[in-house]
Parts: C-alpha cells; structure tokens; sequence
C-alpha cells in the first residue's frame, strides 16, 4: 500500500505540476503587425518593402488575364473554370459577377499591397534614428507612397465608374466610395508626387529584386516614379504634365524598348511563380490570342511572334483559338510594370493631342521600325495618328493591360468584336459587393 | 492553483488504513425471467461499497458480505437493476432478472464524474450499443457507423474516398467559423479528430480562384478508432447536457467507452470480414455521335474556317474510334473497381475480483474503388482496471494505432488535374490507355489524362498514434448517510501524421510546367487532458439525496505541421531533395484551456430530480487569455409515475424534464492576431500583412440551450416514447466576416451576431412481439431542425462556395444560417437551404430461435440542397449523360449553362437509404469445451439508395469538415457541406462475418 501510494503521489504531483503553464501563448507562426510597426529593427523594415515588392505580383495574372479577355486580346481557357469564357465575354446572358475571383483577387490583393505600404509607413515614422537616419526614412515612404499610387491606379481601370475607395491610414475610418474616376485618379496622382517629394534627396538602403534592375537607387525610384505619373496624366489628358513627368522618367526615344521596372518571378522556395506562362499547345489551362490578334496585324510586324502557332487549335464554350500567348518564356520570366516602349508611346500621344505632330511621328516611326514596319505614311492628322498610336500600343502593350483601358478612353470599345451573338463588351468592372460591408 | 492543493489531500485519504468487518457468504444463480436461460457476466455488488463479483458463464455466483443488514445492487446492462436486502444469517439464492426494454436503469454518464439512472435524466442522451454501432453492417469507419442513429444530428460523408471524413452536426448550426464538430471522448481522454491537409492544392490550386477555403479532402482522425472496441457510445447533444465538459462541448459530446475485461475465465474471440465495396451510383456519360463529336468544336454554322477544319478533325477521330470499337466509359474505368475488404479481430479479456484486463488486435484493409487506392489500418488496445484496495480503483486504457490510406485526387481543382475535373471534360471517344510501352496518351480534351494520373500518383496518409490515459477513482470517506469520492482523470492523444503527395514530372500536366511535384506533410500533435473531481453524497434518508461535485479540468494542445512541396522532380524520384525547388511552410497551434466547476444534483423520492451547476472557463485563444467565462446549467425531471399516489399500472414511466446550460465555443487559435505572412521575391526575404484581420478583443462564442420534453414507457416498456423539445441560441457567433477589398483585408474575426436553432426530436420504440422463439423490436425515430439568424451585427454576406453565379451560402438577419442564395437573371435570390426539412429512421431487430437475429436500418433525409456543380462541370465538359436531352427547346447540357441561372444547379438532396442490413446466425453448440460460440453472418451497408439527385451521392462536401486553418490556407467553415464538385464517389459494401469465441 504504502509503495503505490508514493507512486501515485509522484505521479500525480508531477503531472499537475507540469501543468501548471501560465501567461499568454504569442502567435507562433509569423510576425504580428502590431510588433513590427511599433519599434521596427532594420530587417523588420526591409522585410516590410521586400513583402510590398513581391505582393505586387499577387493575382496580378487575374488581373491581366481580366482585362485582357474583356479587351478582347486573348481567350483564357480553363478546364473548371468556365467564367473567362461566360462573364467575362458576357456569354449568354450572363453579366459580370460583383463577388467573383475575377474581380475580388486582384481588387483585394492591390488594398492588401496599399495595407502594408502603410504599415511600413507608420514602422518608418516609429523607427529609431540608429535604425535609419531621416532621409534614409523618406526613401521608405517615397518607395510606399509610389506604389500605393501605381496600385489604385491598377483598382480605378477595372472599375472605372463604379468607382473606388481611397485608402487611408492604419486605424482611421475608411472613405466613401469615390464613382469620378477623375477623382480618384487625382489621388493616385497626390500619392505619386508625395512619392516624388520624399524619394528626391532620400538615400535607399532597402533592397529590392533584380526586378528593378537599374532603378534600386533614390533616382532610380524617381524615375520610376515619373514613369507611372506620366501614365496617370495620360489617362487624365493633361498632356503638358505628361511630358513634363516624361523628362523625370528613363524616357529614352532612342533607347532599348525593355528598359524598365518588372515584377520578378521565380519558382524558387518561398518565390512565386510566374503564371502567365503556360506551356505551348497544352489543354486545360490555355491562353490563346484573340482571332483578332493575328487577323489585323500588319503583314511583316514581328510583333505577331508574342503568339505562336498551336499544333492543333483548340476551343472552348463555342470560341476558338489558333495561337498560344508566349511572351512569357517560364514560370520564371518577369512581367512589365512600366517600359520604355510605353514611355516612347506616352511621348507620342502626348505629341499629337498637343499638336506637335511630327514629333510623334518621329516616336511612332521609331516603334515601327523597331518592329519590322515601314516608316508612317499615312494622313498627317490627329486622328489618323490617334489611329496609329492606337494600332502600336496594341501590338507593343500586348497583355500588358492596355487595350481595354485604351480603347474606354477613346470610347471606342463598340469596335471591339463581339464572337457569339449574345456577348457583351464590359465598360467596367461593377464595384465588389464586399465594398458594401461596413 | 486548485488541483495541487487537492491533489496533497487525496493522498492523505489514500494512505489512511481500512477497517475490516466480520463476513458471510451468499451464493446462488442469476437467470432471465423470461427465457429462464443462465445470465453470464452480471454484477452484484454491496450498495455503497466497491465490493462485488460477477457471475460466471453458467450464471452462479457467490459473495461474502459484512455481517449485518446490507443491500446487494444486481445490475446486467439491458436487465432492470434489482435491490436486495440480505438479513444477517440469510442466502439470497438464485435471482431472476428481468429485460429492460424501456433501459430506464440504464445509467448514462451525465457530467464528468456522475452519473444518472436514464428514468430520472432530464435531457436525451442517446446510447449507441456495439451492436448498434457495428453489429449489423459495419461501416468503414467509426464516424460513418453513427450515421441515422443519433436524432438531432445531421451526418454527412464528406467523400467516399478511403480513410473516411464525415462531418456531424448535432441539433443544427452551433458555429460557423468555429468548431463545429463534436468533442470525442474515449474513455475520458479528449480524442482529436482535426483534418490536416496534405498541401494537394499547390497541384490543384483549388482555393486559388472561387473560395480560399482548403479543398483538399483530408480524412478526420476519429476514423482511427476501432469501431469493434466500442463497448458502447453515449451522445450529450448540447449545452444543457454537456455544460460540465466546457468549451470544447458547444457542439456536443460523444462519449466512447472501449470494452472492458470481466472477471472469470479469460475469453478469447476472433472475428473476421470478408466483403467488397463497390461504387455507389455511376453519373454516367454522355453517347457521343459524330455530329455531336463535331460539336465540340463549335457550332455547325460558325463561319470560322477555322472551326470547320477543327469540327471535321472531331468527326473524324469519333469515326475511326468507332469503328475501332474504342469508345469508352471512362467513368466506369475510373471508378467502377470492387475493392476486397478484409477485417480481423481479435481480443481477450478476462481477470480476477481485483484485476480485469481487455486487450484487442485489430486488422482492417480494404481497396478503395479507385485503382491505387485503399485503406489499412493496424490497432492495439490494452484496457487495465486494477482495485487496489475496496477504496481506491485505477484504470488504465493504451492505444496505439497505425492507418494508411491512399485517396486519389479529387474534390476540385483549378488545374483540370483531379480525377473528376479531368473526366468532365473528356469524351468517349479519346483513347487514354497506355501503348505497349507503358507511354500514356497525351488528352487533348483536358489539362491531364486521369488514368495516367491515377496509375502515376500517390495520395498518402499515415497515421501512427498512441492514446493512452488513466483514471484513479478513490472513496475518501464513507457512513451510514453520505459518501466522498474522489476521481482523477489525465489522458494523452499524441500522433504523427505524414503525408505525400507524389506526382512524376511525365504527367501530362507536370512536364511542361513545374515537372513534378513531391509534396510531403509531417504534423505532430499532442492533446492532454487533466482533470480532478470531489463528489460528495449525501443521502439523509431514502427519499432524499443530494450528489455536490466539484471540479477542475486542464486541457492543453500543441501542433506542428511542417509541409514541404518540392517541384522539378529528378526523373523517378520523390524524395524532397531530387528536386530543382523546394519550398517549405510550417504551421504551429497551442492552446491551453482551463475550467471550474461545481454542481449539486438532488434526488426526490427517486422520482424528482433537481441539478444546478456553474462552470468557469478560460482559453489562451480568447482575446483576453486571463479572463474566466462563466456558463451555467440546471435541470429539472418529474417522473410522474414514480410518485407514490400513481396507480395506472400500465405505465411505468412518465417523465416530464426540462434542461438549460450554456456553454462556451472558444475562438480558433490565431484570431487574435494579425498576421504578417512569409511573402518572398528575388531571395529576398519579405514578409505581407495577412488579408485576415485578427481581433484582440475576440471572446467565445455563448450558447444557451433549452430543451424540455416528455418520456413514456407503458406495457412494461414494450411501447416507450421519448419527445425532445429543444432551443438552441448561439450569441457572439464568431464569423470571419468579410471586410470591404479596399480596407486592404478580405476578412476580419469578430463576434457579430446570434444564431438560434429550434428542433424536435421523437423517438418510438416497440416490441411487437417477444415470445421464446420470436423477437421483433423497432425503433423509429424523427427529428428536424431549423436555423436561424436572429442577428447581424455586420451586413449579410456570401460565405461558403463559389460566388453568387453558382450559388452561395449566405448569412442574412431573420432568414435560415443554411440559406442558399445565388443569381437569377441578375438578380440575387434565395434559391435553397441545405438544411433537410426532416429526417427519419427505422431500425429493426428480429431474433428468431434465439440464434438467429435479422437487423436492418432505414434511413430517410428529407429535402436539404446541394450546390451540385460536378454537373455544372460535366456539362461544361459536354460529357453529362443528359447533355442531350431537351430542355426549353435547348439541349439540356446547354440550357443548363446558359440559362444565367444558379438555381438550376441547386438541387434537393433527399435520399431514402437502407444503411444497413445484417443477417447473423448463432451457431448452436454442444459438447465443445474448447469452443464457447460461433457466430456467422452477412451484411450490406449502403447498399440502396432511392435519390432523384443527380451527382454520385446526394451526401458530399467538398470543403470536409473541421480542417484546420493555418497561415495559408482558410479551414472549412461549419456551413460548407453538399457543395459537389467531382467527389470521390461513396461506395457500397457487402460483408461476410464469422466470428469464433473460445
């Protein structure tokens, strides 16, 4: 008796003892915001930039792939999913879904980016001096405030009148929904030029992916930064400031038409993928260019070579497609954000609705000749040359998230081609039904 | 703390010498009072002590009992209890025992340490025996096996893949994002019963585009519970029963208790199962003709050159293939396997008056209806109940169970890999056999060649698990009118559960994009639970008693999940190291939760019973991790025909009770916090604010149950009725609610509304007939529930599947929390509600001669919807087998997808099905020493189904159940279920049993 008495106190004083944790259980698996923001160490801050440099490129493919099909440059083909082939093309009688991944991943994945550009903005104004001096700080947040305009930018040409909200602060009640896209676009433009201000003077210490190849330093950003304003004045006709933000950029008439800032990919660990890329003359998951593509070319542009002959055709819900989309070589080729070639195409827009048209000419015949075109002959007018500027930015910007939005601003998206008799060419993107919970 | 200081004072009592009395011997034979036949194992026992002995196979037994006035309690489950006073100097002799149809001295487990006699219960507890459980026609794991038995619960087959996954819910919706699955306790100790996924969906990708919840099909743990140690299952349904086992309970308890070893002569028994599984229902395909094969590529009239040439290029290959005879069912290919089912038992039991032992080996194997795949798993059980002294009792229970499954690959996917997705679309007319060298086709109709896929791949879980726990019951003290005892109770759940996902880079998706992928999971889990318990009893005089508890329980859990997906294979290898790329996610959880409690329970004339108790509980998953929620009970039972002035001699038992509990549901680990996830470019390390917005101040959620109700037992229980009234309210329902996009979260947790479920449950069991040669008993039992949400704290959103288009759970003030809603036209309208409008089932048992007993179980699922979008693929695929028929003058495959109506892929689930049916024969046996009894049988579970439902079985989920959420990837929600795309198809199985005791 008295032999399992001891045992069995032992046993049970142990096991109650060994029971007997207390305090709080901290979250295990990743970093909180609320410790990062507060007393950020250097990493901490590096991390945060490197988090909004590869959350960029989250449903970004939605994004292109969306615009793309609506803009009728390409089909996407899926075996489960049949909505790029209803309501994107507006098949039937059906309408583009408020609540539907097409719409929501990109819009929410572009918010998340602007989240954190304003996480790392208040870790920046909470860091210590030691961990970086204050123009090293406004190299954060002249890096935050670029991109939290390039991604409403990105949100505003989807749903365009349906409007946006703008984004604000951590803690602080967010806005109305704004329906003026010019409204919105004056935001995303005061995002960029307070991006612009801070980023001048600023020392970079953060490092960024090869991505921005040429452009990691303060005025490499600048440059960057400039680029996107000039895209902005553009969609916002102001011409002047187009060019104006043209001579901040890496604008360059004669130079390479690569130049620029890319989203990196890479299948390696903790990377994403690029899936923009999908092999050639695979089933399933397809991206063929529009018939279109191929039927209006010019005979001899070697743009044409973006697409590439499938072995067999291939179809789907009634559509058809011939080529296989390859400007992405793998999963890990880059994908644009801003190039030369648009710059080069902002210029000569900006040219001729200034009237300044053989200056355009000049920029599109450089184009031209770049693709394996003979020089302009055309009428010398504005809207012939509205025509041709039209014609390269398609063949140039080619799933680069372009021609839809284009051809809205030129209200020419009545010329797009509707395939099956019930299809619909979409203005916008409607507003997501989440924007209504509050 | 509480439980050390209790701890010190037990062993005090321990170590207190006994007093020794003065004996006398009684002796004699139990029999049955109809039957007259010998009752082996009974328990006779001196009231008030731990002091009895149990009868032996011919029924004698014999006792020595303390010189004086005592009372021997005679008790055989299934028998009513008899009370005898033994006077000094007197044999009692032989006892005659009488059945108890009605079970009304059944005792039911009520708290965690008191129990309750069912005639004096206040709530229904529902008692599973193994007979019920597993002794008509086993099903192929522990959750399936409950299926139509439990009134009040909705139990649904998430898949027919092998290795199971089930989702039970008990009275309705208890939670949406919370847990709301039951709490399994075997034998006091807490068993996990989590789904971890294997990490498919980097294959899949199938919570990339329309919903990030975890699609991957992962089993539940409780399947490794062997169905053929259950001695019996008893299910607490709701707060008002369950209150004492605190939070984790909101949902209910299901209370396993294994078998135990009875004194006498060791017993050995072996049981084997010989049967097959084959599939359910088969959709079917669609006939293809030439013209129809052209179809394929476009419309007869389209202009396009280009599909002309494509439509002849189809009409062509249909032609050759035809004429080649090589049209093929590929459905049938894929899923029409018989797969052979083989199951061994084997246990022994037996000990002596101070030591019984209950150890059992068990083998199950079965091939799955799929090429490749099966189920195998390996179980060891070892029961110990040691008395060391008339004070003091141990128990100890150890299992150790390995299981291996191979699931396929089904369930949803993005990719057109999956089994299912990859069939929809393909036509019968491709030819997808592999040539004589072993090269499979490449299918032009899809991303993937589903036999290449299915012969190639590897789906793999392996459990391996060790359970183990004690309980230490010890009568601190005890005279003439109370009694003191004290109950210990710990236990350890502890796995390793590996999975591996192999795909070789020659599969038809792999090779030209990441060229294979290994993806191998490792989680380990450690759950233990503690508890401690006083009851004190306190009986002044016969009338009258009042039982005090007072407790303490600690509960802790801490896993590690460890996926690392490697992709670039080198050729033939599946190790994560032959690869180009890896890339490797972990997930951690731990929790630790605490409670108190106490309650008094009081007797009146044995027939009024009156119970009140409070419970406080805390978890490190609330917001506020100190803070004790306190969560109340009481119940009230009146059984009039005990009183004294009751003289209708027909009815034994009328029984009016009334219960109230609340209990609390505690927040999923991490709400709590907003986290900031791995997000890497470029080597470069980075870390990207979660979209899921954690909440500081999340607290539980509360649920409050009502339930009242009536039980009547006449004809000395050969008609008995039980009537269950119940209302149950959720508040502070948890909800991931989601947030508008340009907040930059998806989601937020919060605490944002109530949920109300109302109910009633009626049972009616008779026996027609119990005559010496003829037993007929059936047992028809009722139930429905209905859902509500009272309140809505946020605006009513989409919650669970694919997007208004197909069809949405959505979460509205004032309508059902089930409701379906999706797009009509462009409207958004109610289109369904996935909750059955009732539910019925009918179990019968005929014993003929003794030895032979016919048993079967009916069950009937009344409405309720399903999203069935495996049609939506398959007529998107132009496969469906009624692709051609006419509907609004279109081809219905046609119609179907056009029509911009959701609500035409939402369709009633009912189904009408005979679970199970079981014939077993004792074979008689006479002048055998060596053999004791032989036992045969056949049995079919599932085997018919009458459903106008359209997919492979009207019972499917895609999302599965309680899978847990971890950085990631988004666990299921408690609303998800009948959502169908391309399941695993259930199977039906067909067994011969034979079992042999020595």
């Amino acid at each position: 008796m008295k032999n399992y008495c001891s045992i069995i106190t032992a046993a049970v004083v142990l096991f109650l003892m060994g029971a007997c944790q207390k305090g709080p259980i901290d979250s295990l698996n990743t970093p909180v915001v609320g410790t990062i923001s507060g007393n950020p160490t250097r990493s901490d801050l590096f991390n945060l930039v490197t988090g909004i440099e590869s959350g960029m490129r989250i449903n970004y493919a939605g994004y292109l792939d969306g615009v793309g099909v609506i803009g009728r440059e390409i089909y996407r083909f899926s075996g489960s999913e049949p909505r790029y082939t209803t309501d994107l093309l507006g098949g039937g009688t059906r309408i583009l879904d408020n609540n539907t991944f097409y719409l929501t991943n990109p819009w929410g994945s572009r918010y998340q980016v602007m989240r954190q550009c304003f996480i790392l903005l208040d870790a920046t104004r909470n860091a210590r001096t030691e961990i970086a001096s204050d123009v090293q700080k406004k190299a954060f947040s002249g890096f935050a405030k670029t991109v939290i305009g390039y991604q409403l930018l990105l949100n505003i040409n989807m749903t365009d009148s349906s409007g946006a909200r703008i984004p604000v602060p951590n803690g602080a009640a967010p806005g109305a929904v704004i329906t003026d896209p010019a409204i919105v676009l004056d935001s995303v433009l005061k995002f960029l030029d307070e991006g612009q201000t801070d980023l001048t003077g600023s020392t970079v210490m953060f490092p960024l992916s090869d991505g921005f190849a040429g452009f990691k330093d303060a005025a490499g950003l600048l440059k960057f930064n400039r680029a996107l304003a000039a895209r902005v004045h553009i969609y916002r006709k102001e011409w002047a400031e187009a060019l104006t933000a043209l001579n901040g950029s890496f604008f360059d008439l004669n130079g390479a038409l690569n130049t620029g800032v890319f989203h990196f990919f890479s299948t390696n660990g903790g990377d994403i993928a690029n899936t923009m890329y999908l092999a050639p003359n695979t089933n399933g998951e397809v991206r063929v260019s529009h018939p279109s593509y191929a039927a209006n070319i010019v005979p001899g542009d070697d743009r044409l070579a973006k697409t590439a002959l499938r072995n067999s055709p291939i179809s789907q819900n009634g559509l058809t497609g011939t080529r296989d989309v390859v400007i992405w070589s793998s999963l890990n080729a880059p994908i644009s954000i801003i190039r030369n070639e648009e710059l080069i195409l902002i210029y000569a827009e900006a040219k001729i609705q200034s009237g300044a048209l053989p200056d355009a000419i000049v920029a599109l015949n450089r184009i031209r000749s770049l693709h394996n075109m003979t020089p302009y002959a055309g009428a010398i007018t504005p809207a012939a040359l509205i025509t041709e500027l039209l014609y390269q930015r398609r063949y140039s910007l080619f799933m680069e998230g372009h021609r839809w939005v284009d051809l809205r601003r030129y209200n020419l998206l009545g010329t797009l081609p509707k395939d099956r008799p019930d299809d619909d060419v979409w203005t916008r993107y409607p507003l997501p039904q989440n924007e209504s919970n509050l | 703390m509480l439980l050390p200081k209790t701890g010190l004072l037990v062993l005090l009592f321990l170590c207190s010498t006994l007093a020794l009395f003065a004996q006398q011997n009684i002796s004699g034979k139990i029999k049955d009072a109809v039957s007259g036949k010998p009752i082996p194992g009974v328990t006779v026992r001196i009231q008030g002590t731990n002091r009895g002995t149990i009868s032996d196979a011919t029924g004698a037994y014999s006792l020595s009992v303390p010189s004086g006035n005592a009372t021997l309690l005679v008790t055989f489950t299934g028998y009513k209890t008899q009370t005898i006073k033994v006077s000094p100097g007197t044999n009692v002799g032989d006892i005659t025992m009488e059945e108890d149809f009605a079970k009304l001295d059944e005792i039911v487990v009520t708290g965690l340490a008191t129990s309750v006699k069912r005639s004096n219960l206040a709530n229904t507890v529902v008692t599973i025996n193994a007979n019920q459980l597993a002794g008509t026609a086993p099903a192929q794991t522990f959750d399936a096996a409950l299926s139509g038995k439990v009134p009040g619960a909705l139990i649904t087959a998430n898949s027919g893949a092998p290795g199971g996954g089930i989702s039970v819910k008990m009275r309705g919706i208890t939670s949406v994002f919370g847990n709301s699955q039951p709490l399994y306790v075997v034998d006091g100790i807490f068993f996990n019963n989590s789904s971890i996924p294997a990490g498919l969906n980097d294959v899949t990708g199938a919570a990339t585009a329309g919903n990030p919840n975890n699609q991957d099909n992962p089993s539940s743990r409780i399947a490794d519970l062997n169905p053929a140690d259950i001695e019996n299952i008893e299910i607490l349904k709701g707060a008002s029963a369950a209150a004492l086992y605190g939070a984790k309970a909101a949902a209910g308890v299901v209370i396993v208790t294994t078998k135990k070893g009875r004194a006498g002569k060791t017993k050995v028994s072996v049981n084997q199962e010989t049967g097959f599984a084959k599939v359910r229902h088969l959709m079917g395909v669609r006939t293809f003709d030439a013209d129809k094969a052209a179809d394929l590529a476009g419309a007869a009239d389209n202009p396009d050159p280009v599909v002309q040439q494509r439509r002849q290029a189809y009409r062509d290959q249909f032609n050759a293939a035809a004429s080649a005879g090589k049209i093929y069912d590929y459905e049938k290919e894929m899923y029409g396997e018989t797969g052979l089912i083989l199951n061994t038992g084997l246990s022994i039991s037996g000990g002596n008056e101070k030591t019984t032992f209950y150890m059992s080996g068990n083998r199950r194997q079965e091939h799955g209806i799929v090429k490749n795949t099966g189920y195998f798993n390996n179980s060891a059980r070892l029961n110990i109940d040691h008395k060391l002294s008339d004070r003091i009792s141990l128990g100890v229970t150890m299992s150790y169970i390995h299981s291996d499954a191979d699931r396929g690959l089904t369930n949803n996917d993005n990719n057109g890999v999956s089994f299912g997705v990859a069939l929809s679309s393909t036509p019968t007319f491709v030819d997808l056999f592999p040539n004589a060298l072993g090269e499979y086709p490449r299918n032009p109709f899809a991303a993937s060649n589903p036999l290449e896929t299915r012969d190639k791949m590897t789906n793999n879980e392996v459990t391996n698990r060790f359970v183990g726990g004690s309980n230490l019951e010890v009568r601190l003290q005890q005279s003439e009118h109370s009694s003191t005892k004290f109950i210990g109770r710990g236990g350890v759940d502890y796995f390793n559960y590996k999975t591996a996902a192999l795909f070789p880079r020659d599969l038809q998706f792999e090779e030209n994009a990441l060229q294979g992928h290994s993806i191998q999971g490792n989680t380990n889990n450690t759950n233990t639970n503690l508890g401690g318990f006083l009851t004190n009893t306190f009986t002044p005089n016969e009338n009258i008693s009042l039982t005090s508890t007072l407790g303490a329980t600690l509960e802790t859990g801490y896993m590690d999940n460890i996926v690392t997906a490697a992709t670039n294979l080198v050729s033939g290898q599946s190790n994560l190291d032959a690869s180009a790329n890896t890339t490797t996610r972990q997930f951690r959880q731990k929790y630790r939760d605490n409670g108190l409690f106490l309650q008094e329970d009081l007797s009146l004339l044995d027939a009024i019973t009156l119970s009140g108790g409070v419970r406080f509980d805390r978890s490190t998953n609330n917001g506020d991790y100190k803070k004790y929620y306190v969560f109340p009970k009481g119940a009230v039972s009146w059984n009039i025909a005990r009183m004294k002035f009751w003289d209708v001699k027909s009815i034994q038992s009328l029984k009016l009770r009334a219960a109230y509990g609340q209990s609390g549901n505690v927040p999923p680990y991490g709400s709590k916090f907003t986290a900031m996830l791995g997000s890497n470019i470029g080597g470069l390390p980075g870390v990207l604010v979660d979209n899921l917005l954690g909440n500081s101040d999340i607290k539980p959620e509360r649920q409050s149950e009502f339930e009242a109700g009536l039980d009547l037992s006449v004809l000395d229980g050969r008609i008995t009725l039980e009537a269950t009234y119940y209302n149950k309210q959720i508040q502070d329902v948890l909800l991931r609610h989601a947030l508008p996009g340009s907040s930059g979260y998806a989601n937020e947790w919060k605490n944002s509304g109530d949920l109300r479920n109302k109910g009633i449950e009626l049972g009616l069991t008779v026996i027609p007939i119990n005559t010496k040669t003829v037993k007929w008993s059936s047992t028809i039992n009722w139930w429905r529930n209905r859902s509500k949400v009272t309140k809505l704290l946020i605006p009513p959103y989409a919650i669970g599947a694919f997007g208004n288009s197909l069809g949405t759970f959505y979460l509205e003030e004032g309508e059902p929390a089930t409701q379906i809603k999706g797009t009509v036209g462009s409207e958004l309208k109610l289109i369904g509600n996935s909750e059955p409008k009732f539910q019925m089932s009918f179990f019968d048992e005929l014993t003929i001669l003794k030895n032979i007993s016919i048993r079967f179980l009916i069950h009937w699922k009344k409405g309720g919807d399903n999203i069935n979008l495996t049609q939506l693929l398959t007529d998107l695929g132009q496969t469906s087998f009624d692709y051609d028929d006419i509907l609004h003058g279109q081809k219905a495959g046609v119609y179907r997808t056009g029509a911009g109506d959701a609500s035409i892929y939402v369709q009633d689930a009912s189904y009408v099905r005979i679970r199970e049916i079981g014939v077993y024969y004792n074979v008689p046996l006479r002048n055998t020493n060596i053999i004791k009894g032989i036992r045969l049988g056949v049995s079919a579970n599932n085997f018919f189904t009458w459903t106008s439902y359209v997919g492979y079985d009207p019972e499917v989920s895609n999302f599965g159940s309680n899978t847990i959420t971890t950085s990631t990837s988004r666990g299921s929600n408690g609303l998800s279920t009948g959502v169908d795309v391309t399941p695993f198809p259930a199977s039906k199985r067909g067994s011969f049993h034979i079992g042999v005791d020595f």
